[in-house]
């Protein structure tokens, strides 16, 4: 394509003025659609009657944060003594190391 | 015995001659064998800055080893001459291809990008942007960096269709970049999509010096008003809304918006998490594997060695300066008629450069340095996305003038 420097300046111009277009269209169908739901959320929130003590999600967030930190601050509380149990069993032919080990055979 | 072997010597000696041309060392001598040599080097040079500064990993590394597979003189993986001239040469195509030419036609038919596309949809999050529509003008401002770039890259002897493809890297975002040139000039794609991927791991380095020298402290200090919560409904809305608008609007931007609205679609609407979680993981792994060594590959020395690579690399970085400006002082203009609880944080018009997440993360780290408890990231986001949105509409706007 062979343009001169005239087309390429319009070219970019009407380009650029192109993306603005675009997106401010898009700007304007947003907010159009943000103001129907915007009203529509105001509407559903007057028809329900204010529950006492209800808590906002930022308050929820707030007090789940503060809770994990203090819970994460918290350890087992453990006994702190060590003790090596001696642990003695009478001697039983049964449990006796000799007789379940494989004897090697005798030779002359 | 001995007879017979001396009397062949002759015979032993070419032998070994042929196995040693036919070797990829011999391919060194040759020429043009210095500059395999060279991008051999770069190549090295990029997988060290993505596996030890971990920049851009996931594409870079591809990008990296595709380039050392195509560079290595024998190993026949990519041919440039079967996509000469801008077309696939079909009739020598079964004949000829390596492994690299087969995985490059998604690249050249331009089905990657858009799949890509469809991964980073289902991965996003339109919230903020449906939450505050202004979000898109942030987004649109970002890309005047594109446009005053491609008129730098035509005076300095590009062709208006490389000056495209050299601008768009200004929308700092990759598939929408390797879309592009793939249609308009794919002789240029190695450099462009290794340009477009390097600013993008380089915004924290790039942006930050630019938004500090075009606002003031007590810009950057401006805390912004809480988001309204946005309802499902609107998400499920949004990527219709947008698809219909921009597919009537600009149909040539409609595969890689389509496709990113498709995606988010899938993820918003809730009855088809096996699909989204699909796109999201394993189909955008496979196609960035796909994608990453296939543009690697065609940087080749002939392609890659000159002074227009040179050119590319520095006009890029041009373009992202100026998106980034463009972005900042549009949020400060529309501060000069807004009530001052709706003032905008200028930082967060930074963000309207795609490099989603990155460039809205700068904006929370220098929100931050100047006010530690402001939180810009959410604001942040939504000309973040606006800019994805942004850069397809400016491909798509150049493709119908230019393609």
């Amino acid at each position: 394509m062979d343009w001169s420097w005239s087309e390429m300046l319009w070219v970019a111009l009407i380009s650029i003025c192109l993306v603005f277009v675009v997106l401010v269209l898009l700007v304007w169908i947003m907010k159009f659609f943000g103001n129907i739901f915007v009203h529509r959320q105001a509407a559903a929130h007057a028809d329900k009657p204010a529950t006492q003590g209800q808590l906002h999600e930022e308050e929820i967030a707030a007090i789940t944060t503060a809770l994990k930190l203090y819970k994460s601050d918290l350890h087992d509380r453990e006994s702190e003594v060590l003790t090596i149990l001696s642990i003695k069993r009478a001697y039983s032919p049964w449990s006796s190391k000799i007789h379940g080990l494989t004897q090697m055979p005798f030779r002359k | 015995m001995w007879t017979s072997l001396t009397s062949n010597s002759n015979f032993v000696g070419e032998s070994l001659l042929k196995f040693a041309d036919s070797t990829g060392i011999a391919g060194f001598f040759a020429a043009m064998g210095w500059g395999n040599i060279v991008m051999i080097g770069v190549a090295f040079l990029l997988l060290y800055l993505a596996i030890r500064h971990k920049f851009e990993p996931l594409l870079l590394l591809t990008i990296a080893f595709g380039m050392l597979l195509t560079n290595l003189p024998g190993a026949n993986l990519y041919h440039t001459e079967l996509f000469a001239g801008g077309h696939v040469h079909w009739d020598i195509f079964v004949a000829k291809a390596g492994l690299l030419d087969y995985l490059y036609l998604g690249v050249k038919l331009g089905i990657y990008p858009c799949l890509i596309f469809l991964g980073v949809g289902a991965m996003t999050d339109f919230g903020p942007l449906i939450a505050n529509p202004k979000s898109f003008l942030l987004g649109a401002a970002a890309q005047i960096g594109i446009f005053v770039t491609f008129l730098g890259a035509y005076a300095i002897g590009f062709t208006p269709e490389q000056a495209a493809s050299i601008g768009i890297i200004g929308g700092a975002d990759g598939p929408t970049a390797i879309y592009l040139t793939s249609i308009l000039s794919p002789e240029l794609l190695g450099p462009i999509a290794v340009a477009a991927y390097s600013y993008m791991a380089l915004v924290p380095v790039i942006q930050p010096p630019i938004m500090r020298a075009l606002t003031t402290r007590k810009e950057r200090a401006i805390r912004m008003r809480t988001l309204r919560p946005v309802s499902k409904l609107e998400r499920i809305l949004f990527p219709l809304i947008i698809t219909v608008v921009i597919a009537l609007l600009l149909p040539s931007a409609t595969p890689l918006v389509g496709c990113l609205m498709l995606g988010n679609l899938m993820k918003e609407c809730g009855v088809v998490d096996r699909l989204s979680k699909t796109v999201q993981n394993e189909l955008m792994n496979i196609v960035v594997i796909f994608l990453g060594l296939t543009v690697g590959a065609t940087a080749t020395a002939e392609a890659f060695l000159n002074f227009r690579t040179l050119g590319i690399l520095v006009l890029g970085v041009i373009a992202f300066g100026l998106g980034t400006a463009g972005g900042v002082l549009l949020a400060k203009f529309m501060n000069l008629f807004s009530k001052e609880e709706n003032k905008i944080n200028p930082l967060i018009g930074s963000a309207g450069v795609s490099a989603v997440p990155m460039a809205a993360r700068v904006s929370q780290i220098e929100g931050q340095r100047e006010n530690p408890g402001n939180y810009l990231l959410m604001h942040a986001m939504g000309p973040n996305v606006a800019g994805v949105v942004g850069s397809a509409v400016a491909a798509g706007i150049l493709l119908s003038f230019l393609g």
